[in-house]
């Protein structure tokens, strides 16, 4: 199947607007952002259960919404499967009634052929006249993606389907649907609010924060290359600094923090040539910083933008520490009372006895920096 | 038991089939659209609808003898056209009945029907079903209960019904006397035995309901 979903809407709600325009292709589109960020009315207007005030919505070519020409589609003909939070099974109906629900109109051998179908791809056989209260939640899972999916229909929506569930569970189904959406090839519209989950369910990520979109890319770009501070933290990335620019060529930025010069790599591609001294914004994720052994000294010419330190603080998290240090350089720590979360796994925590040695030189490859381009306001969505 | 108490009898039983039959008409699709509609008049329905429930029933008989009698807003018309009254017919008492339980089933209905998910009927409508059919197949068999619980109800408070009724279709033997107002006339008219009589029919049938009612419930889904 070759669908492409384009959604250009704008919805004025109460002390909220939501105003957001994306594309999607074959594959899964993971809208991803804190909750109230507009990711499921968003749902709702492609659905046709909400009615935007203003854009555009085509998947391939039918065109479902269109303020300026008039067109609006009433959910019943959009053909589109939405799954919702919670599932949304209808109680007094079987297993087998609630997957037949979206076939009505067909012929009745027609219809009965696909039910029995969808219900063997689902591995739902001898639940058929099971109520959903008498099955397991991942049963209901698969009745719910079922019931959508036997219309066969041009898109798939999932409202938050793994939010209600406890973290064990939560990740055996998130499995479960990574491996039903890739085995019956359907184009998909995912709402999350966990990024470990847009990140495994998703192709595409959309980020949202409130009502708008802050940036669309594919997953491992959004990961490593966030096009912005405000991405940057919605992604949780700790360790987003600001320094100031020194020079920046196609390959190279250096900058200076904390009164030292360091170097990142830059990206070609981006074309990001700010102008020397212009503010910049970066971050290197925690365990990225290097600690450096003092058995083995700094003369590795693989040590890079050296720094050096004490750690004010540590936070145990069982199979990692992350140690908070503080730079010997002058001046203000650049997140309060510290400059760097430093994260370290347990062994290399014991073997280093870093329990009892809190002075460390610290380094970080420029390839681990990483530079936040459309930040300090200027950003747009991109 | 004289004819003229099974006459009774039998007439109170008529009329509460009818009048909760017609209540489950009219009070059914209007308890679905208080629920789920937002319409122009919605407060004002709700506020005539609820009336009858506040009102003393004789103010809701006046009422409706305004409305329906040989000189009524309606019923007027209809005696220049016809030459035929509702008024003092066992149809008023049908009538009465059918306003006086119409609050009970409305209120209690639409509290059952609220209280479906509405996300199941918008999954309904994403699988292709308009609302109507969506109302037919998801959300009123599940709000069965409070329904089945509004329609007895309903059929209790017409069983019971006695101000409205003497209003608007009189205290008539064998034509428009219903249970209650044979039981009123017998103790007027110093009949205690009579009345004793009546009200243990009356108690009897009660009983019955609520038992049916109860088996109704247990049910369930």
């Amino acid at each position: 199947m070759n669908q492409q979903l384009d959604v250009r809407l704008v919805k004025r709600l109460p002390g909220f607007t939501l105003d957001v325009a994306w594309s999607a292709g074959d594959g899964v589109a993971a809208l991803f952002g804190p909750s109230g960020a507009g990711k499921t009315l968003t749902l709702q207007c492609l659905s046709g259960l909400l009615t935007p005030d203003a854009g555009r919505i085509v998947v391939g070519d039918r065109v479902l919404f269109d303020a300026a020409a008039g067109i609006n589609v009433p959910p019943q003909a959009r053909h589109l499967g939405y799954v919702f939070q919670g599932y949304a099974l209808f109680p007094h109906l079987s297993v087998a009634a609630n997957i037949a629900f979206g076939l009505r109109g067909r012929p009745r051998a027609e219809a009965a052929r696909r039910t029995a179908e969808v219900i063997e791809r689902m591995s739902l056989g001898g639940l058929e006249h099971r109520r959903p209260h008498e099955i397991s939640g991942g049963q209901r899972q698969r009745v719910a993606l079922g019931r959508a999916l036997a219309p066969d229909p041009a898109f798939l929506l999932l409202d938050e389907p793994l939010s209600a569930l406890d973290v064990g569970l939560r990740q055996s189904l998130r499995e479960e649907l990574a491996a039903i959406l890739s085995d019956w090839h359907v184009a998909a519209v995912l709402v999350t609010h966990d990024f470990a989950e847009a990140y495994r369910l998703g192709d595409q990520i959309v980020v949202y924060e409130a009502g708008q979109v802050i940036q669309a890319a594919p997953r491992s770009e959004l990961l490593w290359r966030p096009a912005s501070e405000r991405v940057a933290g919605i992604l949780g990335i700790r360790n987003v600094l600001r320094g100031s620019v020194v020079k920046a060529s196609h390959d190279r930025i250096q900058f200076r923090w904390r009164g030292q010069i360091l170097e990142a790599v830059n990206s070609p591609a981006r074309s990001y040539l700010p102008e020397p001294d212009s503010s910049l914004a970066f971050f290197i994720r925690p365990e990225y910083v290097r600690l450096i052994r003092k058995d083995r000294g700094t003369t590795d010419s693989h040590h890079m933008n050296l720094l050096s330190g004490e750690i004010v603080r540590e936070a145990d998290f069982g199979t990692t520490y992350t140690l908070y240090v503080r730079l010997d350089n002058p001046g203000r720590p650049a997140q309060g009372d510290y400059d760097l979360e430093v994260e370290v796994p347990r062994l290399v925590y014991e073997i280093l006895e870093i329990g009892r040695d809190r002075r460390w030189q610290l380094s970080m490859h420029r390839g681990s920096i990483q530079i936040l381009p459309g930040s300090l306001g200027a950003e747009s969505a991109s | 038991m004289s004819p003229e108490h099974l006459s009774a009898l039998w007439l109170s039983v008529k009329v509460s089939v009818v009048a909760t039959a017609l209540n489950a008409l009219i009070g059914i699709p209007l308890a679905y659209m208080m629920a789920r509609r937002r319409f122009w008049g919605r407060a004002a329905v709700d506020v005539l609808v609820t009336l009858p429930l506040v009102l003393p029933p004789t103010v809701t008989g006046y009422y409706l003898i305004l409305l329906l009698g040989r000189r009524g807003v309606l019923g007027a018309p209809l005696y220049a056209a016809t030459g035929w009254s509702v008024a003092f017919t066992w149809y008023a008492a049908v009538i009465a009945a059918t306003v006086m339980a119409l609050p009970l089933l409305v209120r209690t209905a639409r509290v059952a029907i609220e209280s479906v998910d509405q996300n199941l009927e918008r999954a309904a409508f994403t699988l292709g079903r308009a609302e109507w059919r969506t109302a037919l197949e998801v959300t009123l068999p599940l709000a069965r209960n409070g329904i089945l619980a509004g329609l007895v109800l309903a059929f209790a408070r017409a069983l019971g019904e006695f101000g409205a009724t003497l209003m608007l279709a009189g205290n008539i033997p064998g034509k428009t006397q219903t249970l209650p107002l044979s039981i009123y006339t017998a103790v007027q008219t110093g009949e205690a035995g009579q009345a004793m009589t009546l009200v243990a029919m009356l108690t009897l049938l009660s009983c019955v309901v609520v038992v049916a009612s109860a088996r109704l419930g247990a049910r369930g889904l």
